[in-house]
């Protein structure tokens, strides 16, 4: 019998063998630069994560004073609206191919699900400021919030608990759900083209 | 260095019968619709022209 390790290094050799997880070379159907959309996000996502990292280390009273704790605090802000922005062309992309063909199924899920768990994400950012903004968009939120039954245990109001959401459970949720969603995309590739006799309903010509 | 408009004054939105968005939302939400459609068109970076090479 083999041992957990063992059947692991299998488990992964079996469903993503080298040349799948690291290809070198590209389906030659990639020509357009909408393909490139998903890498763009994943950038924004390394540069959100880093920037994050920085203000975590350093605390509100460095961003809110030091000039360089405002460069960082841009660069995070800005890193994610350069996230969503991608990622919502990349989404617009992905269903006018309808990227869940071919047994992708799961991949576009977990795709959907990043983006359903990057708006908390973002949105206790939000609340993380430490400013009247911050303070302004917890006591609009709330009442939402409270509307969905989940106030008892996702209280805008509460600092400590967004700032924890945000620095830790959401960002750590975002990460996995992206990392399983590219492991995804290598096993089962890059969706191809919708066949052109499909989308017209006639037979494609002859080559 | 100031801002490219004044941050400070009373927010503009755009407000047609049961539409309703603040000017940057519009402007990016624009900016979206744009990006997609130009690089639906775009040749990707390295991509190979049917065919033939590079």
């Amino acid at each position: 019998m083999s041992s957990w390790t063992e059947r692991v290094r299998e488990f992964g050799l079996r469903n993503l063998p080298p040349e799948k997880l690291l290809p070198d070379s590209q389906p030659a159907y990639m020509t357009s630069a909408i393909y490139l959309f998903g890498a763009l996000t994943i950038g924004a996502l390394v540069v959100i994560i880093a920037s994050g990292m920085i203000l975590a280390l350093k605390g509100p009273a460095w961003w809110h004073v030091a000039s360089v704790g405002h460069f960082v605090n841009s660069i995070h802000l800005w890193s994610v609206e350069l996230f969503f922005f991608f990622m919502v062309i990349h989404l617009w992309g992905k269903f006018w191919m309808a990227a869940w063909r071919g047994g992708r199924a799961r991949v576009w899920m977990t795709g959907a699900v990043a983006f359903l768990v990057a708006v908390p994400c973002a949105f206790t950012g939000y609340l993380s400021q430490q400013n009247f903004d911050s303070q302004w968009i917890a006591t609009q939120g709330k009442d939402g919030i409270n509307s969905l039954g989940v106030g008892a245990f996702f209280n805008a109001l509460n600092f400590g608990q967004m700032y924890s959401y945000h620095i830790l459970l959401l960002p750590l949720a975002v990460v996995a759900i992206v990392a399983l969603h590219i492991l995804l995309v290598r096993r089962h590739g890059i969706v191809p083209p919708i066949p052109l006799a499909d989308s017209v309903g006639v037979a494609a010509p002859e080559r | 260095m100031g801002a490219i408009v004044n941050l400070n004054g009373t927010a503009h939105y755009v407000h047609w019968h049961f539409f309703l968005m603040s000017v940057p939302n519009v402007v990016v939400v624009v900016l979206m619709l744009a990006v997609f459609t130009v690089a639906l068109f775009l040749r990707a970076p390295g991509a190979r022209r049917p065919g033939g090479s590079r």
